[in-house]
């Protein structure tokens, strides 16, 4: 049955067609350029992911280096559940920081049910979308970004990228050896839906709280720098 | 889905007298609007994305061949099985097969306008699985027996205060006040998160397939979607081939123009590329994944002059901005897809004789191809739809005659100019005392809703614009 549709259905799209060698169609597509990115709220790429962060109803912070992260983590969890405990991808990154100065107990693997908080290394921020972008694997599992109540994420400095289609150029050079992951992933907020009159909520299915630290020498206007553009143009 | 759109004059004029539906679908044909009109200007050059994306579109559907092959030979090198369907039994009976051959019990859907489209949950539940709509607004008309009147919020119907009632009455979890948005969104929370848990299968649409990389984009804010593409042992995509796009740069220009044009937001919370099963040493994800590609007609819309219909990304803007469907609602159109996309589409996928309402449910406003973000033509596809209806002898013979006589007339000027004079005369006449009428022969559908009013004097259109014109020669 399947066989006979696709061929049916690839000699009709071929009849309507002029026949054309692979190579002409993709300088034909490669004649259409790409999109323009969308406006940035912040000349400074730091600055506007930060505010875009926050226009997606997350909650940011700063630190310097991974030591300055176990220290933010460890405020964090203590303050929204009065705990130390997280779990974390299989990330290098993340096995190598010094949790026990934070004094954070992270769990490494797959999120469960009941987990209440889990991080993420991002590989990338995207300052056009206040996103963040992960891929499923070891080093961070699908589900921890969806199960928790609050989904903590780390993104260095260097490997934000002001726009989608550079997100994309990193997500190429990546992926070269045929290790493309199941699933690439951009996060943008807490999970949050409009059904219900039309009213956003957050903390649809997915989590509550999303709270992104951008590690490395940033200054500290910057956050405050991110909110007054904020202000000037909200969303 | 059963087709009901013979029906939508009567159950336009059922739903016109709905006072309190018709005040919240107002308010939201002025709030929707309102967030897309300052999302688009927030972009920047917004129309210049729009005609970006339609040249990717024309490119694509020129080499839609290639593309496919693409799309599916990289797909199945990522470890999917890639299925081509026909029609809507042949999609069903394909996705019952893959949950029988797993011996499936529970089934978790996100959103998906495909399934809809072929009735897929009715096959399901007849053989005995459990299906379960996750996204929060297609949960709840599940749980009501409804279809969706919105593609976007497909219970925007809805009041809080039904959906409490709703809630208390289906589960059953004692006394609780549930009289915010945030008490109803936390209940369906906790019964769908062990639903995602226990579930067998998972079925997602799509919002582009990506041919370079053989992905599937998926653009959620709820992340329902996600936990079904995550968490169930064996994923289902169900889509259609028309959301092929050639580049990962090309599925990135139609997340900006989808989420701006459908709620407003510059970008939803979760836009995920999808590749096919979980990875040799990769912790989670489905052991299993299966792409159906449906047609149901679509190769013959892409042969016909309405091909640009395919072009649409399901954002909902057209509806959003239609005064007919602000008006009257998504269900009189008594199908899947409702307002100026529906109106073209479901006479396309079903059939113009018992869809031929939906094409004149439409006063060429034009506001609809103003907004679509997908530069469809929709009031000129509108037009041709009726024409053919004409043409095919499937308007009703007296709107025919009416119309073959109003051309005859519209070509004699004079005898135009003539009678339309008259006709005003007399209707400012009569009307004179009240300056409007409450009843008129032929328009009692009209007029059941408004006052018509009585024309002022100063004669027809033609005769003031003529007297202006000379005027201005003189003056
Ligand atoms: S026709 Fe255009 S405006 Fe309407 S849903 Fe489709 S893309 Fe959106």
């Amino acid at each position: 049955m399947a066989d006979s549709v696709r061929a049916q259905l690839l000699a009709r799209l071929r009849a309507q067609e002029t026949e054309t060698e692979p190579e002409e169609i993709a300088r034909a597509l490669a004649a259409l350029g790409h999109a323009q990115a969308a406006r940035a709220p912040h000349p400074d790429v730091h600055t506007a992911f930060l505010a875009n962060v926050l226009a997606n109803q997350g909650t940011v912070e700063l630190a310097r280096d991974r030591g300055a992260a176990v220290q933010a983590i460890g405020r964090y969890l203590y303050q929204r559940f009065r705990t130390h405990k997280l779990v974390a991808g299989n990330d290098p990154r993340l096995a190598a920081m010094p949790w026990r100065d934070g004094g954070v107990l992270p769990r490494f693997g797959a999120a469960e049910a009941g987990d209440a908080a889990a991080l993420s290394y991002a590989k990338l921020g995207v300052a056009e979308t206040g996103a963040i972008v992960t891929f499923t694997g070891r080093a961070n599992p699908g589900r921890n970004n969806l199960l928790p109540e609050d989904h903590l994420v780390l993104v260095n400095r260097e490997d934000v990228v002001s726009t989608l289609e550079e997100a994309w150029v990193r997500i190429r050079k990546d992926t070269q050896a045929g290790n493309w992951p199941r699933g690439i992933q951009f996060i943008a907020g807490p999970s949050s839906t409009a059904d219900v009159e039309a009213q956003l909520v957050l903390g649809a299915h997915g989590p509550r709280r999303w709270h992104v630290i951008l590690v490395g020498d940033t200054p500290t206007s910057a956050v405050d720098a991110a909110r007054e553009s904020l202000a000037a143009a909200p969303l | 889905m059963k087709l009901a759109s013979e029906n939508f004059l009567q159950e336009a004029s059922a739903a016109l007298n709905a006072q309190e539906k018709v005040a919240r679908r107002n308010l939201l044909g002025q709030f929707l609007p309102l967030a897309r009109g300052s999302a688009a200007s927030k972009y920047g050059d917004f129309d210049a994305l729009r005609a970006h994306m339609k040249r990717v579109r024309r490119h694509t559907s020129e080499h839609l061949s290639h593309y496919l092959q693409q799309f599916e030979e990289a797909a199945v090198q990522h470890g999917n099985q890639v299925h081509f369907v026909a029609d809507a039994e042949q999609l069903n009976s394909k996705v019952l097969s893959i949950c029988q051959a797993h011996s499936a019990r529970r089934v978790a859907k996100g959103k998906s306008m495909v399934t809809e489209e072929t009735g897929l949950n009715e096959l399901l539940l007849k053989a005995g699985l459990e299906v379960l709509e996750t996204d929060l607004g297609e949960y709840i008309i599940q749980q009501a027996g409804e279809t969706p009147s919105h593609i976007v919020g497909p219970a925007f119907h809805k009041s809080l205060a039904e959906i409490r009632q709703l809630f208390l009455d289906k589960h059953k979890l004692g006394e609780r006040s549930l009289e915010t948005a945030s008490e109803v969104v936390e209940e369906a929370r906790g019964i769908l998160r062990e639903q995602f848990l226990a579930a067998d299968v998972g079925i997602i649409g799509a919002n582009a397939l990506v041919a370079e990389h053989g992905t599937s984009m998926l653009v959620t804010n709820e992340g329902n979607g996600d936990l079904c593409a995550n968490l169930p042992p064996v994923l289902i995509v169900c889509t259609t081939f028309e959301r092929l796009l050639p580049r990962a740069e090309d599925a990135v220009a139609l997340q900006r123009l989808l989420v701006r044009s459908a709620t407003g937001q510059p970008q939803t919370c979760y836009t995920s590329f999808y590749s096919g099963p979980r990875r040799e040493d990769d912790p989670d994800g489905p052991l299993e994944t299966h792409i159906i590609l449906l047609d149901n007609k679509r190769s013959d819309i892409l042969a016909s002059d309405y091909r640009e219909i395919l072009d649409c990304i399901r954002c909902g803007a057209c509806l959003n901005h239609c005064p007919i469907y602000i008006g009257v609602g998504g269900h009189p159109y008594g199908w899947v897809y409702p307002g100026p996309m529906g109106s073209v589409l479901t006479p396309l996928l079903t059939s113009l004789e018992q869809a031929q309402a939906l094409p004149n449910a439409c006063t060429s406003c034009g506001r609809c191809a103003e907004v679509c973000p997908a530069n469809i033509p929709l009031p000129d596809l509108l037009r041709d739809l009726r024409q053919e209806e004409s043409v095919q002898r499937i308007k009703p013979a007296r709107w025919r005659h009416g119309l073959r006589l109003h051309a005859w007339l519209l070509r004699q000027p004079r005898l135009y100019q003539l009678s339309t004079g008259w006709t005003m005369s007399l209707l400012g006449w009569l009307g004179k005392r009240r300056g409007a009428f409450r009843r008129m022969p032929f328009a009692s559908g009209w007029t059941g809703q408004r006052d018509f009013p009585a024309p002022e004097g100063g004669g027809t259109f033609m005769r003031q614009y003529a007297g202006r014109r000379r005027g201005a020669r003189r003056g």
